[in-house]
């Protein structure tokens, strides 16, 4: 269960007096298996979704996960919850799969051979293994993005948040990792563009202005989008 | 970004002489080419050890192509290196300081070419132990490894995409669009490379009281 508490995210900015609110007043109790996030860009949804693995921390109000505040248990949550990044290069380390799958694994397992072990076991749960040895640059986007999601749940955290992770994917790896993740057991938290994608969750969230302001199903939720979206340009040539 | 320059920090399996060196004794080979560029004073015998430490390169199996690549990429740097000292101390102090430069840059490869990544954090996180005592996490020791190894790679392959960039735009000769783009990239990947691995809970300390 993840708990937000009227959360607001404020941040200084050169050159000017006031902050500036990147969200504002948020509440909300996460514990549906799959929730979506949608909204236009620069709206807040990053900010929301780096909340819930303490990578950017509340200037006021509360988050929980499963009890842990990311503020005072950061370590404990980030143990929990598992971030993916939209661009999977930024989020690799290591030169090529089996390594970055290791990485992860060092603090939770000490014995090498153990650590190679498990790090196999869970490419191949990927269908990753062959591609192991593989400099991560020769990867396609799919693969680097599945590689990345494997990295992160070899260390296998309860939530997954995921940072459109789609947006850099073609069509086909777009829906391998639809796939992917629907047969995750994680309760999943994912911003996208995607509103194929959002239909597939059981609650999406819509952020605008700093501020959540759709709260429901996957389709009443796409609809408000779009509304969002129309009326945006309502007076533009 | 492109690929290329990536494979330098890259280990290249094999059963070499070198691959079957312990660890210990490949860091050795590192830390003694490091001191040696500070005592040899003679830039032949520079250019001796520097042919040895090829040589010994080549016995690795990871190919003359990779060892070109490697100092190919040093090339820019050593040049500037170079012209200065030749202008300020003269040739042969010039020459001595470049190739000991590039002993150091064989030395390195040579390790990272024969050994494992894992193996090699598993060394450095060995080898910090001992500081244990005063603090220091072992752990973040073999992270700092890990994320050089991620970094040098990076930086040359952004040099090369900005130096593409400002070719297109006509721009190759004004060192500004070189330099800068480079250093604003650098900045950013340095950020992002923090949130990654704050994100994945690396380099927190093993006993921060859950913090």
């Amino acid at each position: 269960m993840i708990e937000l508490k009227d959360v607001s995210v404020r941040v200084t900015v050169d050159g000017q007096d006031a902050p500036k609110t990147l969200l504002d007043g948020v509440d909300l109790d996460l514990a549906e298996r799959r929730i979506g996030v949608i909204g236009a860009n620069g709206s807040g949804k990053s900010t929301l979704l780096r909340l819930l693995n303490g990578l950017v921390l509340p200037s006021e109000g509360s988050v929980c996960v499963n009890g842990a505040g990311t503020v005072d248990h950061v370590r404990k949550v980030r143990s929990q919850v598992g971030f993916v990044f939209t661009d999977p290069l930024s989020q690799l380390v290591m030169p090529t799969g089996r390594e970055d799958v290791e990485l992860s694994l060092r603090r939770s397992v000490k014995n090498a051979a153990e650590r190679t072990a498990r790090a196999e076991s869970v490419l191949a749960r990927f269908g990753l293994l062959h591609l192991a040895d593989q400099s991560i640059y020769e990867l396609s986007g799919g693969e680097r993005q599945l590689l990345a999601l494997a990295a992160v749940l070899a260390v296998e955290p309860t939530v997954l948040v995921l940072d459109e992770p789609s947006t850099l994917l073609d069509l086909r790896n777009k829906e391998l990792l639809r796939r992917t993740v629907a047969a995750l057991p994680q309760q999943v938290v994912m911003s996208t563009h995607d509103l194929e994608l959002a239909l597939d969750m059981d609650r999406v969230l819509v952020v605008d202005n700093a501020g959540v302001v759709f709260d429901g199903g996957p389709a009443a939720a796409v609809e408000h989008y779009r509304a969002l979206c129309a009326a945006s340009f309502e007076g533009a040539p | 970004m492109r690929g290329h320059g990536f494979l330098l920090a890259n280990h290249v399996p094999g059963n070499s002489v070198l691959h079957r060196t312990p660890l210990w004794a490949k860091f050795v080979l590192v830390a003694g080419c490091g001191a040696a560029s500070f005592l040899i004073v003679d830039w032949l015998v520079s250019a001796v050890v520097f042919a040895v430490m090829c040589g010994l390169f080549l016995l690795s199996g990871a190919g003359a192509q990779r060892l070109l690549r490697a100092l190919w990429l040093m090339a820019p740097v050593l040049l500037l290196i170079g012209l200065f000292q030749w202008w300020q101390l003269g040739g042969p102090t010039a020459a001595r300081i470049v190739l000991n430069v590039l002993v150091c840059v064989v030395a390195a490869s040579v390790l990272t070419a024969t050994t494992p990544v894992q193996d090699l954090l598993d060394g450095v996180a060995g080898l910090a132990r001992p500081f244990r005592r005063f603090g220091a996490d072992p752990e973040r020791f073999a992270l700092t490894i890990a994320v050089m190894l991620r970094s040098i790679p990076f930086i040359a392959g952004t040099f090369a995409d900005v130096r593409d960039a400002a070719r297109a735009r006509g721009l190759e000769r004004n060192p500004r669009a070189l330099v800068l783009p480079v250093f604003i990239s650098t900045v950013a990947y340095a950020r992002q490379t923090g949130d990654a691995l704050a994100a994945r809970g690396l380099g927190d300390a093993e006993d921060d009281g859950g913090r």
